[in-house]
């Protein structure tokens, strides 16, 4: 075992049993009830079979879980292709998505560690040195200068360069490309303007377009099962229209109201698409969303059509090819239905894709205005188009910020502004809005369930956000006072919902979890009875 | 003579090597939104918020707030407030380091105008001149002080916080103690033979006029040459940061212009689709356009 501390990034090539070891007396301090860390879940460490068969040298927690390889050649053949894979991405041909950012960020860091703080990783993991956002960067930007500028190795060693890129090197970084959410909070504090957080989505890409390496859950069963099957979630057309008729039944049982989705209407004005998993996993959500538009009397539509009902779009984490092809099948959905704008439901990488990325890969004709459901959703709510009953929403309440949606997005006041007008208890996290914590399922990770990586995101890249949420609540932390954290997104409700049964927060403190829509409902007169569900005890 | 014609070719590479990188960095394709906010040049929102939280948005103008801008960059470049915010302990010697730079280009800037000034025909005891002059000497003898300073304080944290060493290159020690011979040269030349800096504004008068001044002092000789290299140096560093910074904050952080039907944006964007990449994994067909890969069906 290498020493714990202080970790070299040219360390990551020298080959040894696991370069630290996870230890949860390291992990920072949790606020009470934790505080005295008794209620610490025990970190599940690989068994002695995983580790012979998967590469777990970086840290012994598994997210890519890339099988060791039989041969020396084999092994070389890696390294040759990820050396190729570095070198297009410096190419404006395969990589004109990025290049400038890249160049920019892999030729101006000071090496100041300013960054460090700011990543809810590092700190969490009692500051483990490989979890810095500037380690994997510079192991990188230490390969290319090396082994792609004239001179690279000659020079080597006084420019720092002096890394071994060998087999040891590539499937460390393949891991270590899945230890940061892409919150890009280091590169908010960066002096310069260099993204830590840029350049571990660029080595992703390496991993994904050259080696066809990536996390199953966001490739095979994500983006590919996506265009293949319509979702992510593996739920295709003829089931989606099932599961809308069994939402309608549930929305007159809970509201009495007569709801029906409106399905692939040509020339409505809005296509709403959900991030598909909240038919499957918070179908209230979709509910809620329906029982609004309806009240406010909106011309809106779902599509059935594949890949048209699931917002979601996991390229953005990993792989511009397939973050391509389904920002252009949203686009060209919304062409074909003639509708005026696509409206994004509550799923933050699905804003940021569609809006912000996409908007230099959806051209000419499929050029539909894209626009967030949380701004035409405080259109409504803030300006009386529903009629609404704040005291319905009576108890304590705390506002989550998705990143994709305020950091790197902008969306930061519609939300705020919906439950400061809905939510009497509200209270702000701390730092929230643009300054907010990663909830810890960021770019990928909240569905991501290999081996042992649930228990590293819930203990390690959720801890700051679960941190958060206690201070928040401090006041009222008795489990009989029941608070909600809202969270309006997908990914960041899976996330939370992961660290609150890891750390049974329910039971201990009474805090639950819920879209922003659920208490827009919650609040609506005309509805009788609370839309607002809370856990069993 | 030598000392002027390394002077004349310190300048000539600075302005090439310089330029060099900014065109490579113009030259590179429109690539996809990558903002992070706040974006200040966002009017009204200095919370962090952007146009998307206008209903209908593509229907209202963008204002952009110029000033926004400003009050930001200006703190940021001047006295480097992300590093104070953010990395107090760096800051003590960052700050300096920095401030003490500005100042010192600030005197070379006062003393090349002096020197113009002289070449003009204006006396160097008329009263613009001395004021120019007495000018030139708080900035450099402040600049060198505190460039001294910085210097020393980066050069003890790189070696002694764990933090720094541990991603530390020699390179990283040669730039620092480059730089401080620099400043510590410019202080003691001014401290000890030229405490009006007259030696360097009639050196920097010679080099404009092409006549060679002789330089008694051996600091400040040692100070221009050191200099020269310095500029010869700099456009090969990182230190090009001082530029590369708008490309990184203008062009990339703060970069959140529309592509609306018509614009020269949705030109761009459709000339790199046409690109052809080149890509191995096995659900990417190499060869193709952006455009074709984005829309074939997937096996």
């Amino acid at each position: 075992m290498m020493k714990a501390e202080k970790i070299n990034p040219k360390d990551i090539s020298r080959p040894s049993e696991q370069m630290v070891e996870l230890d949860p007396a390291d992990f920072m301090k949790l606020p009470y009830p934790y505080d005295k860390g008794e209620d610490e879940p025990a970190f599940k460490r690989l068994t002695e079979d995983q580790k012979k068969k998967y590469e777990a040298s970086l840290d012994g927690v598994l997210a890519v879980s890339i099988p060791k390889p039989a041969t020396k050649e084999e092994e070389d053949e890696l390294v040759r292709k990820f050396l190729s894979g570095l070198e297009k991405l410096l190419t404006k041909e395969n990589n004109w998505t990025f290049l400038q950012p890249l160049t920019l960020s892999l030729e101006y860091c000071a090496k100041c560690q300013t960054c460090n703080d700011a990543c809810p990783i590092y700190v969490s993991s009692g500051k483990k040195d490989i979890y810095r956002p500037t380690y994997r960067s510079e192991a990188l930007r230490m390969i290319a200068n090396k082994y792609l500028k004239r001179g690279g190795k000659l020079f080597a060693k006084i420019a720092g360069n002096d890394i071994e890129l060998n087999w040891t090197t590539v499937a460390r970084l393949a891991e270590l490309a899945y230890r940061c959410t892409l919150c890009r909070r280091c590169a908010q504090t960066c002096p310069i303007g260099v993204d830590n957080g840029l350049i571990t989505h660029e080595l992703r890409k390496i991993f994904s377009q050259e080696m066809g390496i990536a996390a199953a859950e966001i490739h095979t069963l994500g983006s590919v099962q996506h265009l293949k099957k319509g979702s992510s979630t593996g739920l295709m057309p003829v089931a989606l229209k099932d599961t809308l008729e069994f939402l309608e039944d549930d929305i007159k049982e809970r509201t009495g109201l007569s709801i029906k989705f409106p399905l692939d209407k040509e020339g409505a004005d809005i296509l709403l698409i959900h991030n598909a998993g909240e038919y499957l996993s918070w179908p209230e959500n979709p509910m809620a969303f329906a029982i609004i538009f309806e009240a406010a009397g909106l011309n809106w539509t779902l599509s059935t059509d594949l890949v048209g009902y699931d917002a979601v779009n996991y390229g953005l984490w990993y792989d511009d090819v397939q973050f391509a092809r389904v920002a252009v099948k949203h686009a060209q959905i919304a062409k074909k239905l003639g509708v005026k704008k696509i409206v994004i439901g509550e799923c933050g990488h699905a804003h940021k894709a569609i809006s912000v990325t996409a908007d230099r890969i959806i051209n000419e004709e499929i050029n539909i205005p894209r626009e967030s459901s949380m701004t035409l959703l405080e259109d409504l709510v803030c300006n009386g188009k529903l009629n609404l009953d704040p005291k319905k929403n009576d108890f304590p309440v705390t506002l989550h910020d998705p990143c994709n949606m305020v950091r790197l997005m902008g969306v930061v006041e519609p939300q705020r502004n919906i439950i400061r007008k809905i939510c009497p208890q509200f209270r702000e996290m701390e730092p929230h809005g643009v300054r907010n914590y990663c909830c810890g399922g960021g770019s990928g990770f909240a569905i991501m369930s290999s081996m042992n990586f649930p228990n590293w995101r819930s203990s390690i890249s959720g801890r700051m956000k679960f941190k958060q949420i206690l201070e928040a609540f401090q006041d009222v932390i008795d489990p009989g006072i029941k608070k909600m954290v809202c969270a309006p997104c997908s990914n960041c409700k899976g996330a939370i919902r992961e660290i609150f049964n890891y750390y049974n927060a329910w039971e201990k403190c009474g805090i639950s979890y819920t879209g922003l829509v659920e208490f827009i409902v919650n609040a609506m007169v005309d509805i009788k009875e609370p839309y607002i569900e809370w856990p069993e005890i | 003579m030598l000392l002027q014609l390394l002077s004349y070719l310190a300048v000539a590479v600075f302005v090439l090597g310089i330029l060099t990188k900014v065109v490579k960095y113009l030259r590179m394709p429109i690539h996809v939104r990558w903002e992070l906010y706040p974006i200040p040049h966002e009017k009204g929102r200095e919370y962090g918020g952007s146009y998307f939280e206008e209903l209908n948005w593509w229907e209202k103008p963008i204002e952009k707030s110029f000033i926004g801008q400003i009050k930001f960059m200006v703190p940021e470049i001047l006295f480097v407030r992300g590093l104070y915010h953010d990395n107090r302990k760096l800051w003590w010697a960052s700050f300096p380091f920095h401030f003490g730079m500005y100042l010192v280009i600030g005197w070379l800037a006062l003393l090349l105008i002096g020197a113009i000034l002289n070449i003009a025909g204006l006396s160097p005891e008329s009263v613009p001149a001395t004021f120019l002059q007495s000018l030139a000497v708080i900035f450099g003898a402040v600049g060198f002080v505190l460039g001294t300073a910085g210097c020393i304080g980066l050069l003890i944290l790189r070696t002694f916080d764990g933090d720094l060493r541990a991603f530390a290159a020699p390179k990283d020690y040669f730039n620092l103690v480059f730089i401080l011979a620099i400043f510590l040269t410019g202080l003691l030349a001014w401290s000890s033979s030229d405490p009006s800096f007259v030696i360097f504004r009639d050196y920097l008068e010679g080099v404009i006029t092409f006549n060679p001044a002789t330089i008694e002092s051996p600091l400040a000789l040692a100070h221009i040459i050191l200099l020269s290299l310095f500029f010869m140096y700099l456009p090969f560093t990182h230190m090009t940061h001082f530029f590369a910074k708008y490309f990184m904050w203008d062009k990339v952080r703060w970069d959140d212009e529309r592509n609306l039907r018509g614009s020269a944006i949705e030109a761009k964007v459709k000339q790199v689709l046409n690109y052809r990449q080149n890509w191995s994994a096995p659900h990417i067909k190499a060869g193709k356009t952006w455009a074709e890969t984005a829309t074939e069906e997937v096996e």
